[in-house]
């Protein structure tokens, strides 16, 4: 198994991310802002970058300036959020080469810096994005109270403005009806376990969201330990589920696990719901070493056939049922192709 | 995620409705979610602070009664107007100022939703600020009451010396008040 586990964890932890909320002193907050308040956000924040050590790998996207496809495209890699497109004349995005840091300027907040990385990195996550608001803060004055920490529009991100989380992939856990439970425990340590897709009760493609909900009174060191510490937890319970299923009856699930294989490699229709589930299984294939595939490979091919990310793709807007083509026959070539490397 | 309903556009919300036994969920984006808040009464929400301000509103409620609620609904922020009952609405505030207009009915939100109301991570290269010393001062001084009464007297002494350190980070005008209520019991604690 070790083979295929390029990130940390990666068997269960697809990204680790941390962003953090800032807005500047002087400037009026999101409810309140105007058009030449935004633009010297922009403007302050694209030259606080430019002179930091690491500003050249950096580049200013104004959401104005962007198709819907590209739009899409980072929202599906998680680069931007939706509600930084609903005010597409003021909003826009910093974001760095290997995309590992990105900044959306005038979302809910003035900045949001966010650190990405593949696996279980949130040390270093929260280092990039420390790095990003010391060089943005370098030159401007952040809202801040000595009592309620960074000040930011929504009072619930008061304090550290930190959101730290982990993507999870829990195929085992969810199989054995255990994420109410999950989510209960995790309750008690102020964090938060949701659908990587909005709050329903279905996640699609196994993935989950855990991040701390208390912005106030605990340091950002401290909550990015229990998160840390529960994240660990959790991927070891998953592993321990994953392997007793496979010990109670290894040919049924590596039987239902590679027919989702077979059906992804010879489909010709392919919905974006039918894919996170294959996904889901061959990823589980994957990691426990049932077939041979990258793991990271797979979670990169997993959001390139998002729909969005699907029409960058293809060049233009595509419906639906030539997004399903598409999607079948990209979906085979690069699982062949991923497979025969 | 598409929305189930018109499958062209990506799905925002997650509706679940139950009518008598049937329940049934569904994705989708902002414009057939309208559609479906036209259709159902009530149902009136437009985004997260929608949900939020539903939480303010009914924990003010619940906590303080309609007189006290109103009471704050009319405090105004200087600076840019926003009044108390606007935030309530929205869950957002207008600007920094704000957060010292609304101080006290927000200290209690605060608390209902954190847990807590004092700051305890990073603090800006930007602005001239001096929670952590403060803090640290906080905990040592505790930490040398501690000492003091195990009878430590050289760990006591050790601290002291570090809280001392830690003053004279502190400003001219801040070290000065602090010397002056914290003179006292520095003196007891070296006899």
């Amino acid at each position: 198994m070790a083979d295929f586990v390029q990130a940390p964890e990666q068997d269960v932890v697809i990204s680790s991310r941390v962003r953090l909320a800032r807005n500047y002193q002087d400037l009026p907050f999101s409810p309140k802002l105007t058009r030449e308040a935004a633009e010297e956000v922009i403007s302050r924040a694209h030259e606080a970058m430019k002179n930091s050590p690491e500003g050249g790998a950096f580049s200013l996207l104004r959401v104005n300036d962007l198709g819907d496809d590209e739009r899409r495209r980072l929202v599906e890699h998680h680069l931007i959020s939706y509600d930084l497109l609903k005010y597409p004349q003021r909003s826009a995005a910093l974001i760095s080469s290997g995309e590992t840091v990105s900044v959306m300027l005038n979302e809910e907040d003035h900045l949001r810096i966010q650190g990405l990385l593949p696996g279980m990195q949130l040390e270093r996550s929260a280092e990039l994005a420390f790095n990003a608001d010391d060089a943005l803060g370098a030159q401007n004055v952040y809202a801040f109270d000595p009592q309620w920490g960074y000040l930011t529009s929504c009072p619930t991100n008061v304090g550290t403005g930190m959101r730290a989380s982990a993507m999870l992939h829990l195929p085992a856990i969810t199989q054995n009806g255990q994420i109410g439970a999950i989510m209960q425990a995790v309750a008690k340590l102020g964090l938060t376990v949701r659908g990587l897709y909005g709050e329903g009760s279905e996640a699609q493609g196994d993935l989950y969201q855990l991040s701390n909900q208390v912005t106030l009174g605990r340091s950002e060191e401290d909550v990015i330990r229990s998160l840390q510490a529960a994240t660990e937890q959790i991927v070891g319970h998953e592993r321990a589920m994953r392997e007793r299923a496979e010990k109670k009856d290894m040919y049924a699930l590596q039987d239902k696990l590679l027919r989702s294989w077979g059906e992804a490699v010879n489909a010709r229709l392919m919905s974006a719901k039918e894919f996170m589930r294959r996904y889901s299984d061959i990823r589980y294939a994957a990691s426990m070493g049932y077939l041979h595939a990258p793991l990271r490979a797979l979670d990169c091919l997993m959001m390139d056939l998002q729909p969005g990310s699907l029409a960058v793709q293809a060049g233009k807007l595509i419906g639906e049922r030539e997004g399903e083509i598409l999607r079948a026959k990209l979906l085979r070539e690069q699982l062949l192709k991923l497979v025969a490397d | 995620m598409m929305c189930d309903e018109c499958g062209i556009r990506p799905a925002q919300f997650h509706l679940t409705t139950i009518s008598g036994e049937e329940k049934t969920e569904r994705n989708l984006c902002p414009v057939c979610m309208a559609k479906y808040q036209k259709q159902i009464p009530g149902l009136d929400f437009t985004n997260l602070a929608g949900l939020i301000s539903g939480f303010l509103e009914s924990a003010a409620a619940a906590r303080n009664g309609e007189e006290q609620a109103d009471e704050n609904a009319g405090i105004t922020c200087p600076n840019c107007g926003t009044t108390y009952a606007m935030f309530q609405k929205s869950g957002m505030l207008g600007c920094a100022q704000c957060y010292q207009a609304f101080r006290k009915p927000l200290e209690g939100l605060l608390m209902r939703v954190h847990g807590n109301t004092q700051h305890a991570g990073r603090i800006p290269g930007g602005v001239k600020s001096d929670v952590s010393i403060r803090m640290n001062i906080d905990r040592l001084r505790q930490d040398l009451v501690k000492a003091i009464a195990a009878e430590e007297y050289e760990e006591a002494a050790r601290l002291r010396d570090q809280i001392r350190a830690l003053k004279q980070q502190l400003e001219p005008s801040d070290k000065a008040e602090d010397a002056q209520s914290g003179a006292g019991e520095g003196e007891q604690d070296n006899g």
